[in-house]
């Protein structure tokens, strides 16, 4: 069965595996079937009748998505009977179809209209009345227009298969069939993945709806920027507007796929609220300035504050919405120029413990990427949600339980939408995961009655789950904030103890959280994971930058806070963080008081954001900054795949990136061999400093590869675990927020606003599901 | 002898000069009196467009961008926007919000016309395009729309009345 067949395609000879579709082994031959329904990776419907093909001894015509491939077959897919029948094929689907094309979305990238244009009879003889039935709109962002439907059910095994929504299936029969929700609404998890892999323009979106026309558009492949997951994005765009975000070239990690806010959150780029001017507070009111007035007095502040309280009196948060460079920038800035370690951003995941705990355990290929999964025989999923925080790996997840019954381990404290793929779980009391691996890791003291009642599970219940687990080899463990500092030392130990290679993904909740750690963007770490005190790796870096760096111990974010209120710190330099923002929901605002109070207290308060947030409002001075849209640069997603932001709309007034802003900064305070350059002439500068970053070129970059980073701690020089410890405190995750939250940013994205409340439906639906 | 037939063959001629003349003189002047009188062109005239109304006064394009796709000027921009139950400019759910064509560009091809699939865009007989500054060659939509009748019709009535 496993023996390699040889079969023959318009008189050419080609060898496949065993158990390839017809389809498939045609079209890694450059031979073109056309298709509507056969999706690869989703079930085989052989509903449309496209791909018929001659298979010489068959009575009948064949379809090229179901037939498997046999030795010796002969397949004509060009002669006449095949031409005869796709002409009819497509007079027949054209019988209920009406002549929209003028008015339709999908007019220029239809796949019925290319099909007709290239196989179609240019008559059609069908001239009764057409069955008609009304547009509707089934969701705020999705149209329904029946009519125009073919039932390819492609949809309905996107949202079934794919999202594991299941809100569409066909209803009615014969030429009323349509593609409907079972009630008047469509109740989902609104990915929008419908929308592009329906063939024709039955299912459009409410964006994009009648602005435009594709070939009007200019198209840039970037990365979407709402979570970790880092999906290839590719935004459309005219006159200097994003019109809409899609994948429709299926490169990229995600190939189709994009989630709610990948697909429909971009819009806050364009919002109205967006800062254009650099501001400074004068008699107590932020007012407009230039860029020179507002650096030059913030560079005349920082001077002064240095030299009366010294460098440690200056901090600054970096963010995880920064690209790598920017980040690698900021702390440059400040361990180069201004000369202290009080370094932080907002971190949701300890990836710094994962990579010291593999350094010491040796096991440089254990890093698991967002691809892997999809192959990944076991998967352990501990803590977050996917499903709403990381929806990529949630899909891809699914995906390989569905293409190759992969097992799936769960460990929650709440019910999670993934219990469905799983095969055993263990739904724990809040805050009792790490007892749970410490005990799973055969830690020292840790019984299995002690687990049972810190976890609230019965005893039976977690041995017969590791049992289960045990007996799986190759496991790909992936954990959430809730596994931190020690219990990610117990997570390797006990993954040491398992079958196979074991690798592991840490989930964070915002887009570059990896690569903020990545670049030392920590009060403690230094670029690639080297311990501050370590003198080798602050030698190569004092080589590199040429100048020596603050070699004292840095404060933490909550350290700085508590600082700043003793009166010690001075001064904060904030990039694209928001502080005074709640994280576990940003529209309750009550937290914002007593903090905002400690922040009053500091002599200088600089934020450089899109939008007037609640810290930028307390500050001194504020800066507008570009969005993702509107800069260059590199981003690392959680599972160490760098990948290039491309510039798509120039940003507003005069915001300009973070990057070239620090530059500016610094040049503004006498480090004039600060240059201005390209995202590039950093990037290979973080590639020195960085051993993890070593295969991540830019040249790589340009030709459109997805680099991946190594481990970059190496096992002569570790920080010190309780340092780590201690940051592992003050993780944050994003956890309790919904499906559409991702940040401060979403907040001014009109179309997530817009949806937020479906969020309770989900939930809902997540809890009916588990009864 | 010879004299006299000189003189006869000149008469002749000079008949014949002058009832050639006498006879034009009655005859429809072909000269055009452009710019007082305009020319009258052949119906198939390719001058400055326009853009239709149907038989309801509602404009006619739909916003396809077919028109502007086949244009190889690449002279006509057209924004798209959704008609509302308030707000209702074509037959269809869309219709052109903008809607310019640059004379500057346009090289009175007919392709545009070729390709609309709703008649909304002809050519029209208008040929006048003398200007100072090249940008006021970009003809926006309520130049090339043609009035609406009904309303001109409506508005002469209540003229009348008032
Ligand atoms: S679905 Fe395609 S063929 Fe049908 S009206 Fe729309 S563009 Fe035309
Ligand atoms: S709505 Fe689109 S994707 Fe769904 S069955 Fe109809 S044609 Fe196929
Ligand atoms: S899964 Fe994450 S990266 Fe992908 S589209 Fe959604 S928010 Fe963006
Ligand atoms: S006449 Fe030709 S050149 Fe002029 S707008 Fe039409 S298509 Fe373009
Ligand atoms: S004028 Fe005709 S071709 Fe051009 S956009 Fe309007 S309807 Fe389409
Ligand atoms: S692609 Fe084969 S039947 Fe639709």
């Amino acid at each position: 069965m496993s023996e390699p067949v040889t079969l023959t395609i318009n008189e050419k000879q080609i060898t496949v595996p065993a158990g390839t579709l017809l389809i498939e082994a045609a079209r890694q031959n450059d031979i073109r079937i056309p298709s509507f329904c056969y999706v690869k990776d989703l079930t085989l419907q052989a509903a449309c009748r496209m791909c018929l093909v001659e298979v010489e001894k068959a009575p009948k015509l064949q379809v090229a998505c179901t037939t498997v491939c046999m030795n010796g077959m002969v397949v004509r897919t060009e002669s006449k009977p095949v031409i005869e029948a796709r002409r009819a094929v497509l007079e027949f689907i054209l019988t209920n179809h009406p002549l929209d094309c003028p008015v339709c979305d999908k007019g220029g990238e239809c796949e019925l209209q290319d099909m007709t244009f290239k196989y179609g009879p240019g008559t059609s003889r069908f001239i009764e009345e057409k069955e008609h039935q009304p547009e509707q709109q089934v969701s705020p962002i999705i149209f329904f227009d029946a009519p125009r439907c073919i039932l390819c059910y492609r949809c309905v095994r996107i949202c079934d298969e794919g999202m594991d929504v299941k809100a569409l299936e066909p209803i009615g029969r014969g030429v009323k069939t349509i593609i409907g929700t079972g009630h008047d609404t469509l109740d989902c998890e609104d990915c929008g993945n419908c929308i592009d892999i329906c063939p024709v323009g039955a299912i459009t979106s409410n964006q994009y709806r009648y602005k435009t026309r594709p070939w009007e558009l200019k198209y840039f492949g970037t990365v979407c920027t709402h979570c970790s997951n880092g999906c290839k994005t590719t935004l459309s765009v005219r006159n200097n507007e994003i019109i809409r975000a899609n994948n429709r070239d299926r490169t990229g990690i995600n190939e189709e796929f994009l989630c709610v806010k990948g697909r429909f959150g971009f819009d806050y780029v364009g919002s109205g609220d967006r800062l254009k001017t650099p501001l400074i507070r004068r008699g107590g009111t932020l007012q407009p300035a230039s860029w020179e007035e507002a650096l030059g007095y913030v560079a005349d502040r920082l001077g002064e504050i240095r030299e009366h309280t010294g460098p440690d009196s200056i901090g600054a948060l970096g963010s995880p919405r920064l690209t790598n460079e920017e980040n690698y920038l900021l702390q440059k800035f400040m361990r180069q120029i201004v000369g202290t370690n009080n370094l932080d951003h907002r971190r949701t995941a300890d990836y710094a413990s994962l990579e010291v705990a593999l350094a010491r355990n040796q096991k440089p290929e254990a890093l698991l990427n967002v691809d892997q999964i999809k192959t990944a025989p076991t998967l352990l999923v501990i803590g977050d949600d996917p499903t709403t925080q990381q929806p990529l790996v949630a899909f891809n997840i699914r995906f390989a339980v569905r293409r190759h019954e992969a097992r799936v381990f769960i460990i929650n404290s709440k019910p999670v939408k993934l219990l469905r793929q799983a095969v055993a779980s263990l739904i724990l009391k809040e805050g009792s995961e790490a007892a749970l691996v410490a005990y799973l890791a055969r830690r020292e003291g840790s019984t299995l009655d002690k687990v049972a009642a810190e976890t609230g599970l019965p005893g039976e219940l977690i041995e017969t789950f590791e049992k289960e687990l045990r007996a799986s080899s190759d496991v790909a463990i992936i954990f959430g904030a809730e596994v931190r500092g020690p219990a990610i030392h117990d997570l390797v130990d006990f993954g040491a103890s398992l079958a196979g290679i074991t690798r592991y993904l840490a989930l964070s909740d915002f887009p570059n959280s990896r690569g903020a750690l990545d670049m030392g963007v920590v009060p403690n770490l230094l670029p690639g994971y080297a311990p501050l005190g370590g003198e080798s790796a602050s030698a190569r870096l004092e080589e590199v930058w040429r100048g020596s760096i603050a070699r004292q111990h840095g404060l933490s974010e909550p350290e700085m806070m508590e600082a700043i209120s003793t009166g010690r710190m001075k001064a904060m330099l904030l990039f694209a963080a928001n502080p005074l923002e709640n994280p576990s929901n940003p529209l309750d605002r009550s937290s914002g008081p007593a903090l905002g109070a400690t922040l009053g207290k500091l002599d200088l308060l600089v934020v450089s954001d899109l939008f007037l947030t609640e810290t930028a409002r307390q500050a001194h001075v504020v800066l507008p900054a570009a969005s993702f849209a509107e800069k260059e640069g590199t981003m690392t997603n959680c599972g160490g795949q760098v990948q290039r932001l491309q510039r798509a709309v120039l940003p507003p007034g005069e915001a300009k990136s973070d990057l070239d802003m620090i530059v500016d900064l610094a040049r503004a305070c006498g480090a004039l061999n600060w240059m201005h350059g390209p995202w590039s002439s950093v990037l290979k500068e973080i590639a020195l400093v960085n051993p993890g970053y070593g295969e991540v070129t830019p040249r790589a970059l340009l030709q459109g590869g997805i680099p991946q980073t190594t481990l970059a701690a190496s096992r002569e020089a570790l920080p010190d675990i309780a340092d780590l410890n201690a940051l592992a405190e003050s993780i944050r995750s994003n956890r309790s927020r919904s499906l559409y939250a991702s940040g401060s940013l979403a907040l001014h994205s009109h179309t997530l606003v817009q949806l937020e409340p479906r969020a309770a439906v989900q939930q809902d639906f997540v809890e009916r599901y588990q009864m | 002898m010879n004299l006299l037939r000189e003189v006869v063959d000149a008469s002749v001629a000079l008949v014949k000069g002058y009832g050639m003349t006498l006879r034009h003189v009655f005859r429809p002047a072909i000269t055009e009196n452009y710019p007082d009188v305009l020319p009258k062109f052949e119906e198939r005239y390719r001058g400055i467009h326009e853009l239709q109304r149907d038989e309801n006064g509602l404009e006619k394009c739909v916003a396809c961008f077919l028109c502007s796709a086949a244009c190889p000027a690449n002279a006509i921009y057209i924004e798209a926007a959704e008609n509302t139950e308030k707000e209702r400019f074509s037959q269809a759910e869309r219709y052109a919000k903008v809607y310019n064509i640059d004379y500057g560009r346009c090289i009175f091809c007919g392709f545009c016309v070729e390709a609309c699939p709703t008649d909304a865009i002809t050519h029209g007989h208008k040929f006048e395009f003398a200007i100072y500054d090249t940008k006021d060659l970009i003809y926006t939509k309520d130049m090339l729309l043609v009035p609406d009748s009904r309303k001109e019709k409506g508005r002469k009535a209540s003229d009348q009345a008032a």
